[in-house]
C-alpha cells in the first residue's frame, strides 16, 4: 500500500493512501454520479485537503467518515460544490441539442398542430449560453422550426448572471464551439474578444428570476415540453433533490422531457420519469397519466 | 449552412410572456381535513399537491404512510415519501415499517428509501427489525442499515455476521460491511466463513469484504 500527501496541504502528518482515494472515489460517485481519472488527481487531493483542514479532521479517516455519516449531509455538499466545475459555453454537451431537433421535438409535435406553442426552459442558464444555444440549434437545425411557436425561456436563481444573459456579450472561450459561420451569423463583434448575441436573437428569449426550491415560484413555470436542467441537481442534498425534482415534473407537460447533465441520472434521484433514449444520450419522460 | 437569416429568428421564436412576479400568484392554503380528503381526489396533479401540502402538518406522517401503499400513481407514491422524509418522525416510522411486509416490492424498496433518511428516528427499531422472524424482513434491514448514515451501523451490520443463522441475511450484511466495515469487522467476517464452509459464495464474499475494508 502505497502512502503519499497532497501537493500544497498544510498538515505534513495527514497522509491519503492509495485505498483511501480508491474508497473515497467510490463514495463520492456512488452519492454524486462524478467519476474522477487519474489525471484529476491533483485536483481532488487540493480539495480534499482543503476540506480536511477546514472540518478540523485530524486524518482522512476521520473525515471520510465525517462525510460519510454525518445525518445532515453538509460536509457532502460542500464537497460537491468544491468538487464541481461551473464553466459554460456555446454547445456545451452538444449531443443533447442534436437529440432535441432529431428526435425529442419531432416526437412531441407528433400530436401538435401546426402554429402551437412549443415550450422550452433553459433553468439553470447562468449566462445564457445555453438558452441562445438551444435556439441557434432550433433554427439552424429543426426543419419544422416555423411551424411552431417556440418559446425559450432561460432562468436562474443568481440576478447578476442573468443581467449578463440579458446583454449577450460573450468572449472567444464562450463561443470556442461555435463554428465561423454561426459566430458571424448570429453574432456582432464588439471588439477582439467580445460577440454581442443578434438583437432579433437575444429578444426573443424571456430570462427570469426562478429558485427550484421555491414552490411559489415554482408556480409561475408550467406546461413546459422540454426542460434542460444540466449539472444542478448534484448540488443538493437528497432531500431537497427529491423535492426539486418534483418541481420539475409539476412544471412539465406530461409526455414533457427533461436533459440532465451527463454525470447525473434521474433513476439515482426519482421514480417518476421514464428514461428515454435518443441517439447517445438519455432524458427523463414524464408519463402520459 | 442552413437555417434563416438572423433577422427572421422571430418567425420561430416567440417571446414568452413574463412569469407572473412573486407573490402575485397565491397558492391556495387548506386545513388538515380537507388535504387528507383531496388525497381521495381521482386527479393525480391533486394528490400529488395535497400530499405535498401536508408537509406543512406534522400529525399528517400516519396518514400519509396509510395512504401509500393503497397509491397506485408512481408520481404521487414520490411526493408522499419525498413529504414523509421532510416530517420525520417516531410516528412516521412507526407508520412506514410495516410496509416492510408489504408483497409490493417497490412499495418495500420506497419505505426504505424513506426510512434510510431518517437514522435517529430508525434507531430504536434496528434492532427488533435485526431480529424479525421474517428472513425477508431482516434482509430489508440490513439492506437499509447499510444506507443508513448512522455511526453504529457498522456495528450492527458486524452483530448479523457474528450471529445470523440464515446465509442470505448474513450475505446481505457482508456486501453492507464491504461498503461502510472497518478493521473491527474483520473478525466477524472472518468467523463467518468459518461457519458456512460449505457455503463457496460467503467465503469469496467476506474474503473480498475483508480486503476491500482494510484487513490482509
Amino acid at each position: 500500500m502505497q502512502a503519499h500527501r497532497a501537493f500544497g496541504q498544510t498538515d505534513p502528518a495527514i497522509q491519503i493512501s492509495e485505498d483511501e482515494y480508491e474508497k473515497f472515489y467510490e463514495y463520492f460517485y456512488r452519492r454524486t454520479g462524478i467519476s474522477f481519472s487519474g489525471k484529476k488527481e491533483y485536483f481532488v487531493e487540493k480539495r480534499l485537503f482543503e476540506r480536511i483542514a477546514k472540518t478540523g479532521s485530524d486524518s482522512f479517516k476521520a473525515y471520510f467518515t465525517l462525510l460519510r455519516f454525518q445525518a445532515s449531509g453538509e460536509e457532502l455538499q460542500h464537497l460537491v460544490n468544491l468538487m464541481t466545475v461551473n464553466e459554460t459555453y456555446f454547445f456545451r454537451e452538444d449531443y443533447q441539442f442534436d437529440a432535441l431537433v432529431r428526435g425529442i421535438l419531432p416526437e412531441i409535435t407528433r400530436t401538435r398542430r401546426p402554429g402551437e406553442t412549443l415550450r422550452i426552459w433553459s433553468m439553470p442558464c447562468s449566462t445564457g449560453e445555453e438558452p441562445y444555444s438551444i435556439a441557434i440549434q432550433i433554427l439552424e437545425y429543426w426543419s419544422r422550426a416555423d411551424e411552431f411557436a417556440i418559446e425559450i425561456t432561460g432562468s436562474d436563481i443568481d440576478s447578476r448572471v442573468l443581467a449578463d444573459a440579458r446583454k449577450g456579450i460573450y468572449g472567444n472561450r464562450s463561443l470556442q464551439r461555435l463554428s465561423p459561420e454561426l459566430r458571424k451569423k448570429y453574432f456582432r463583434r464588439l471588439g477582439d474578444d467580445q460577440f454581442e448575441i443578434h438583437e432579433e436573437l437575444r429578444s426573443s428569449i424571456d430570462f427570469s428570476m426562478a429558485n427550484l426550491s421555491d414552490p411559489v415560484q415554482m408556480h409561475r413555470y408550467r406546461a413546459m415540453d422540454v426542460i434542460f436542467c444540466r449539472n444542478l441537481l448534484i448540488y443538493f442534498d437528497d432531500t431537497s433533490r427529491r423535492a426539486a425534482v418534483e418541481a420539475l415534473y409539476e412544471c412539465l407537460t406530461p409526455g414533457g422531457f427533461i436533459c440532465l447533465g451527463h454525470s447525473e441520472s434521474m433513476s439515482r434521484m426519482s421514480s417518476m420519469f421514464l428514461p428515454r433514449k435518443f441517439g447517445d444520450t438519455i432524458v427523463y419522460q414524464r408519463p402520459i397519466e | 449552412m442552413p437555417g434563416p437569416d438572423p433577422g427572421d429568428t422571430a418567425v420561430a421564436l416567440k417571446k414568452p410572456a413574463q412569469p407572473q412576479k412573486t407573490g402575485a400568484v397565491a397558492l391556495p392554503q387548506a386545513d388538515l381535513q380537507a388535504l387528507t380528503a383531496a388525497l381521495a381526489s381521482p386527479e393525480s396533479a391533486e394528490r400529488r399537491r395535497a400530499a405535498r401540502d401536508l408537509g406543512a402538518f406534522p400529525e399528517a406522517g400516519p396518514i400519509l404512510c396509510a395512504h401509500l401503499g393503497g397509491e397506485a400513481a408512481a408520481s404521487v407514491r414520490a411526493v408522499i415519501l419525498t413529504t414523509l422524509i421532510r416530517l420525520k418522525s417516531p410516528a412516521v416510522v412507526a407508520g412506514l415499517l410495516p410496509l416492510l411486509r408489504s408483497e409490493d416490492s417497490a412499495l418495500r424498496n420506497a419505505a426504505i428509501e424513506a426510512l434510510q433518511e431518517m437514522p435517529a428516528e430508525v434507531e430504536p427499531h434496528v434492532a427488533a427489525l435485526l431480529s424479525d422472524p421474517d428472513s425477508d424482513v431482516r434482509i430489508l434491514a440490513v439492506n437499509m442499515v447499510s444506507l443508513l448514515p448512522h455511526p453504529k451501523a457498522p456495528d450492527w451490520l458486524a452483530e448479523v455476521v457474528a450471529r445470523e443463522s440464515h446465509v442470505n441475511v448474513c450475505a446481505a450484511a457482508v456486501d453492507g460491511l464491504a461498503e461502510i466495515g472497518d478493521a473491527s469487522a474483520v473478525a466477524p467476517l472472518r468467523a463467518l466463513a468459518a461457519r458456512f464452509p460449505e457455503v463457496p459464495f460467503i467465503r469469496f464474499a467476506a474474503a473480498a469484504a475483508i480486503r476491500r475494508i482494510g484487513g490482509s
